[in-house]
């Protein structure tokens, strides 16, 4: 069961890193799954800077959280996962912005599940 | 008075002399002196339009807008251009030499070894200045609608190219019915409006709505007093080769005899116009197939193939005329220059069996289907053969891709009230880049000079075409004149009637030949034993060219086809590849930490 967990965990993990590398290696394909176009200057800096940064955040934290036994690096993919949910809320009722609930319920559902790991999966002494 | 006006004339004159210098200085006097304002301008461009496909050029086809514009202006029978399209737009756009301007071949069949080089991005340089950007910042209100092919990354897009208004097509074609790519290399077809991406209508016919889109543009500022330039470069006849159904049907049955008859059909009326001597020969390219040996039910299929080709070509000769009645009932139709060409000679990669197992598949693959009832519609993909492009190119020899002068020379018509030498044919040679110099002289713009626009840029080669439209000379380029030529390892060099040429595989031997194209415009004749002299003269000289222009030596092994090939699979494939090997280079401690025993790691930890 534990394993089955594992495995359920680590697909997003991987699904993360390679987003991260796409958004490293060839930003214009990946940027308008986002519902948007590479822009140019600063903004193409920040777009690929911080995009490339997230996923690969939420991906390392979750590979070392399987790596190490650690429940502590649960935390960090799960915040900004459930983070970027409540945001996406927000700019839906505050901003104008298109209801993205097919992501929304993604992240959510991915949030929840490291916090379910952290608790279920045991801390290595 | 009289003395008054003459002085105000004169002074004029010596202003503009001073800014234009004296060549721009006589037509733009010329030009605007009938109604005192600058004339208007529409750039026609065809896409891959035979020698003969047009009707004042010999075709069967019926054009009659060209045809009256043909004879209110100045046809061009020696008029030559690129062998294939990026780099024929090139200069057509800047008036300096392709390769010069960073656009030696298509960027999508540029090599990476070429790619090293910084004039051979395939993207139009920024060394160059356009002609639009020169008549806009001139106070001409400038107009695109049609493929553009010369960059799409933000800052090469024709908005920021000198076009105010645009609905452009980034690709090197696409559907003409739908937003759609032609070919798999592509994702989607890639056309913006005015800099932003932009969706196609549900209604969409590629040269109805171009003609919508520039007779949108022109009505809006149309009062305001100020000149236009509009450039159309239609998709038409672009593969996939496509057309209304009533257009098609008054081509059924026109091909019914095949391509040879078709050629040589074409050749004799090309002799009757005057565009070619009486006793041209034509040379049988290897590439056309044995009309004779063909089933009935196939001579049926090329021959409508070929119906839609015509179809295709005669909508956008009645789209033309839409523009034309537009302009005429808005009284700007007699303050109007018209320049029609196209950007090479016919287009001959269509399979020479599309109803074969393999052509059906590469078209179903595309979401299109070959079907002999529904040939030229929504949802077909149709070409013609090259042996039916050898006849479009009739009695020329070769058609696009080569330096044959099928797939150098096509038909230049400038046409309009504003220029005096109506209904005229000319055996001058011209090439394009000359259509920008000559566009500037009829608006009375000057060549920029070492500097524009705070950068330097290069200085044009191409020669002002306005003594010959003015009937005050027989040629502007001379005996001892040359100009340059290469794509991909095929090259030509013309010096005065002459012309030396190398084509390479898989058509040409790769040997160079010189002939006298005025005389053997079919290329049949080669002189190298003849005149020794002049063939290692012209040889010389299409050296230096080469070292002028910054023409790099081919990739070893490289063919056209292949390198589109592997440049698709890069394309495609190659991002994927890159971030799975990246993956996995991150993933790898990951797996070996995970792993290792835990003892280990403990043991480690001591």
């Amino acid at each position: 069961m534990k394993t089955v967990l594992k495995i359920i965990v680590g697909l997003p993990a991987v699904l993360f890193v390679v987003m991260g590398l796409r958004w490293l290696v060839a930003p214009a394909d990946i940027a308008p799954e986002f519902g948007f176009v590479l822009g140019d200057g600063l903004g193409r800096s920040s777009q690929i800077g911080d995009f490339a940064a997230f996923f690969l955040t939420l991906g390392v934290c979750i590979l070392m959280a399987l790596v190490s036994g650690r429940r502590l690096w649960y935390y960090p993919p799960a915040m900004l996962l459930l983070l970027a949910a409540i945001g996406r809320i927000l700019a839906w009722t505050l901003h104008d912005a298109t209801f993205a609930g097919g992501m929304i319920v993604f992240e959510i559902a991915v949030g929840a599940l490291l916090l379910a790991a952290s608790r279920w999966l045991p801390e290595r002494e | 008075m009289k003395s008054y006006c003459f002085r105000l004339r004169f002074a004029q004159l010596v202003v503009a002399a001073f800014l234009s210098g004296a060549g721009v200085l006589v037509f733009a006097a010329s030009a605007s002196e009938s109604d005192g304002v600058r004339p208007n301008i529409v750039f026609i461009l065809a896409d891959d339009l035979g020698y003969t496909d047009i009707a004042p050029y010999g075709g069967e086809v019926s054009t009659p807008t060209l045809s009256a514009l043909a004879h209110q202006g100045i046809r061009f029978a020696n008029y030559h251009t690129a062998a294939n399209c990026a780099p024929a737009r090139a200069m057509l756009l800047t008036g300096v030499n392709n390769h010069l301007a960073g656009v030696p071949n298509i960027p999508e069949m540029l090599a990476p070894e070429q790619r090293v080089y910084e004039n051979y991005q395939g993207v139009l340089g920024s060394n160059v200045v356009t002609v639009a950007t020169l008549l806009e910042d001139a106070g001409y209100h400038t107009y695109m609608a049609g493929k553009w092919h010369l960059g799409a990354a933000p800052d090469k897009l024709p908005s920021r190219r000198g076009f105010a208004r645009t609905v452009a097509l980034m690709d090197s074609g696409a559907d003409n019915w739908e937003q759609k790519p032609y070919l798999p290399i592509y994702a989607e077809a890639n056309w913006f409006a005015d800099g932003e991406r932009f969706e196609l209508p549900e209604d969409f016919y590629s040269s109805r709505f171009l003609i919508d889109k520039t007779i949108e543009f022109i009505d809006g500022n149309l009062r305001d007093g100020k000149p236009f330039f509009a450039y159309v470069p239609f998709q038409a006849v672009h593969i996939p080769v496509q057309a209304p159904q009533e257009f098609i049907d008054r081509y059924m049955g026109v091909y019914d005899q095949g391509w040879d008859a078709l050629r040589e059909q074409r050749r004799q009326k090309a002799v009757e116009l005057g565009l070619v001597p009486a006793d041209t020969s034509m040379a049988r390219m290897a590439s056309t197939g044995d009309w004779a040996s063909l089933s009935a039910e196939r001579k049926r299929y090329e021959a409508k193939r070929m119906a839609v080709y015509a179809g295709m070509i005669e909508a956008m000769d009645f789209h033309i005329g839409r523009l034309i009645e537009y302009l005429k009932a808005q009284g700007v139709y007699e303050n109007t220059v018209f320049v029609f060409t196209s950007d090479n000679g016919a287009e001959a990669s269509g399979a020479d069996d599309p109803e074969a197992f393999a052509s059906r598949r590469m078209a179903a693959s595309l979401g299109y289907h070959t079907d002999y009832e529904r040939l030229g519609l929504k949802g077909s993909y149709n070409t013609i053969s090259p042996s039916f492009a050898s006849a479009a190119a009739s009695p020329l020899a070769y058609y696009k891709f080569y330096a044959g002068e099928g797939g150098l020379r096509v038909p230049l018509i400038i046409s309009g009230d504003p220029l005096v030498n109506a209904n005229t044919l000319t055996h001058a040679f011209a090439w394009a880049t000359d259509i920008t110099p000559t566009l500037l002289s009829i608006a009375g713009v000057a060549k920029p000079g070492p500097r524009y626009g705070g950068r330097p840029v290069l200085p044009m080669s191409g020669r002002d075409l306005s003594p010959l439209l003015r009937g005050e000379a027989d040629r502007v380029y001379g005996e001892e004149d040359t100009v340059g030529y290469e794509l991909t390892g095929h090259a030509a060099f013309f010096q005065g009637d002459y012309k030396l040429v190398r084509n390479g595989p898989p058509l040409g031997d790769g040997e160079w030949y010189l002939y006298n194209i005025l005389l053997d415009p079919g290329e049949v004749i080669d002189l190298k034993q003849t005149e020794p002299a002049r063939f290692q003269h012209m040889l010389s000289g299409y050296e230096q060219f080469t070292r002028d222009n910054r023409v790099m030596p081919l990739p070893e092994n490289y063919s056209q086809t292949g390198q589109l090939l592997s440049n698709y699979l890069a394309e495609r494939f190659g991002t994927g590849v890159v971030v799975f090997l990246l993956t996995v280079l991150v993933l790898l401690p990951f797996l070996v930490a995970y792993r290792r025993p835990p003892a280990e790691s403990a043991r480690n930890k001591r």
